[in-house]
């Protein structure tokens, strides 16, 4: 097996030193495009503290909305400031408190989830050692408003106002945390040890965006209303991960890559489409889950162009912490 | 030598970090698959072809096919009354013994059953086109038997001596806990193994759709019980997934209002199995090696792996 290594290698570095001697132009036109060489440094450190930072970001969101502190104010803290390194403040509006929930499934899932995002915000810690970020500034009150703006849904939106806001919020971030972390598990070069890791926490968020499409689905029997607002923000997520694809009121770009909660028709045992369902699962037309490369994530998260040199803004008004931002 | 590795690990990473930079298309079709973690396949990702000893495995997507044909049975019979067409089933395809429409779903329980079984003949379709595609012969679906597995499952859960999953909608759910987390816990098991970056896009699109539909089941069943002041169909699943435990490895979380996710609760990081352990659940048979038949597989699964190694 080495042999065959060695021998892959040795192509790969034969081939590379080849296209060196042709200059910049044909190495472009080639797959080892100078982009894509310079981010091949993207270590396995830099990856875990990309999702160390979008973990603050759902720990803190959950934490409050159950709690009304933040994670580190819990009677169980979890750190902020790592290695030495000062944290970012979290910005809330100025009468914060915590979501009154008046349904016990949706405070108890909410509990659930608060548990297990800051779970994975210490698994992540403990996973870096001494690589790990500190939290970065995080916003969670002029982001819903700018996102709400950017979806259709008004000028202000509070997620911390009810049952039904409080599950908005949470559809905001799971399904690009699933999104993110499939498209982050190619880049792992340890499959021993971090991959699984990362794989069972794309499971995770995936159970979490299962749940709270759930939730908001039977919540919404026979309004409609709330389905809508996931509509609009799936279309939001869409266009930012994909600016020339989606626009701000339909996924149907050929470049979407979001679904909200809607009603479709779809065919069964080979039949025409006769059959109505649902979309609980954020998935594409072959039923196969969205991934979305760090630039995407990056994107939406903080408002800017995927392509863009910095991103910085909305939830992240100061950017992520890390090499990846 | 450490050098060497080093190298091989960069060279290996860009390939990965390129092949995965465009990738949100790239679920469509899987192009191979490898089932052993051996040297870093180029597969179709890279720049260079693959050596013909790198000629990937279809092994494990025809593991999967099996899983994928027991579901989307279910689910179609539940949803329409009719299972996979014979063009879907293959041809020499098993026979399926057992499954029928659900009566008294309400229009959302009826939408819920029909997008799973869509999202499981999909799966069933794309696995089938991924295996042809990478040069190998997809299994057919084997011989499936819902009444006898889901009786046997029911006593050896202490659930009674028999349980009809199609016979109502809390049923149906109880039914449909048994297969989605054993689904998610096979992809999160596999995907480790998964040398081809498209190949582990896909398997990981597949693995977080198992995964929403595992969490879709798991708030029904708890909000239904709560709605209905009745936990009868929680204990149930619970009862499953004791029974999960004793077979397939541990690996189970106890289903409560507070806690819908399964995942280890020191670090709420999904659990993964082994062939072996998923082999165990699904012909309902206790650990230890040879086991090649039962539960809802009276004749086996097709393809190679089909008998416990332990």
């Amino acid at each position: 097996m080495a042999n065959t290594e060695t021998k892959q290698l040795d192509s790969i570095i034969s081939s590379r030193r080849a296209l060196l001697t042709l200059g910049g132009a044909a190495i472009a036109g080639l797959a080892f495009a100078p982009r894509a060489e310079a981010q091949a440094t993207i270590s396995d450190a830099d990856i875990l503290n990309f999702a160390l930072n979008l973990e603050y970001l759902e720990a803190q969101f959950y934490n409050l909305a159950v709690s009304g502190v933040t994670i580190d104010k819990l009677p169980t803290p979890i750190p902020v400031s790592v290695n030495g390194a000062a944290a970012g403040t979290v910005t809330l509006k100025p009468s914060f408190a915590k979501v009154p929930f008046a349904l016990p499934t949706i405070q108890a899932y909410a509990m659930e989830t608060a548990i297990e995002e800051g779970k994975h915000v210490s698994f992540l810690q403990g996973a870096l050692g001494t690589a790990a970020v500190s939290m970065p500034d995080i916003d969670l009150y002029n982001s819903f408003n700018a996102l709400a703006t950017v979806a259709g849904l008004g000028s202000s939106f509070d997620p911390f106002s009810s049952d039904a806001t409080f599950l908005i919020g949470a559809y905001i971030f799971e399904d690009v945390g699933v999104s993110a972390y499939h498209g982050a598990a190619g880049l792992i070069k340890d499959k021993k040890v971090i991959f699984p890791a990362a794989v069972g926490i794309h499971a995770v968020e995936a159970y979490h965006a299962g749940l709270v499409r759930t939730s908001i689905n039977v919540l919404d029997a026979g309004t409609g209303t709330l389905n809508t607002i996931t509509q609009k923000i799936s279309a939001a997520r869409s266009m930012l991960a994909n600016p020339s694809g989606a626009s701000t009121t339909t996924y149907t770009g050929t470049k979407a890559d979001d679904i909200g909660l809607t009603t479709t028709m779809v065919s069964l045992n080979g039949t025409s489409a006769s059959f109505s369902s649902s979309t609980i699962v954020d998935c594409d037309s072959n039923s196969i889950g969205w991934g979305r490369t760090t630039s995407q994530v990056l994107a939406i998260v903080t408002g800017t162009d995927p392509s863009a040199t910095s991103h910085k803004g909305v939830f992240f008004p100061s950017g992520l912490n890390g090499t990846i931002k | 030598m450490e050098k060497e590795i080093g190298l091989i690990k960069r060279a290996v990473s860009r390939r990965m970090f390129m092949a995965g930079a465009g990738t949100t298309a790239a679920a469509a079709f899987l192009v191979g698959c490898d089932n052993s973690s051996k040297a870093p396949s180029t597969g179709g990702g890279g720049t260079t072809p693959p050596p013909p000893q790198d000629v990937p495995d279809n092994d494990i997507l025809n593991f999967a096919l099996n899983l994928e044909y027991l579901e989307a049975e279910f689910y179609l019979r539940a949803a329409t009354g009719s299972g996979l067409s014979s063009t879907d089933a293959l041809s020499g395809a098993g026979t399926v013994t057992g499954g029928a429409a659900v009566q008294g779903f309400s229009s959302a329980m009826q939408q819920y059953a029909v997008e799973i079984a869509q999202h499981e003949l999909n799966h069933v379709r794309a696995i089938q086109a991924t295996i042809s595609k990478n040069s190998g012969t997809p299994v057919a679906r084997p011989n499936i038997d819902f009444t006898n597995a889901f009786n046997a499952l029911a006593a050896a859960a202490g659930i009674g001596s028999s349980f009809d999953p199609f016979s109502s909608p809390s049923a149906f759910l109880v039914g449909a806990f048994v297969f989605e987390d054993v689904g998610v816990t096979a992809y999160t098991g596999a995907a480790p193994a998964i040398t081809n970056t498209d190949i582990l896009s896909a398997a990981a699109g597949i693995q977080a759709v198992e995964a929403y539909h595992a969490a879709l089941v798991r708030t029904l069943l708890v909000g239904m019980a709560a709605a209905n002041k009745d936990q009868t169909y929680v204990n149930y699943a619970n009862q499953v997934s004791a029974l999960r435990g004793k077979l397939g490895g541990g690996n189970e979380t106890m289903l409560s209002i507070s806690s819908i996710v399964a995942a280890d609760t020191t670090n709420a990081i999904a659990f993964s199995r082994t062939t072996d352990q998923v082999l165990h659940i699904v012909y309902a048979a206790a650990p230890g090696a040879g086991v090649k038949s039962g539960g809802f597989f009276p004749n086996g699964l097709n393809g190679s792996i089909s008998t416990t190694a332990s």
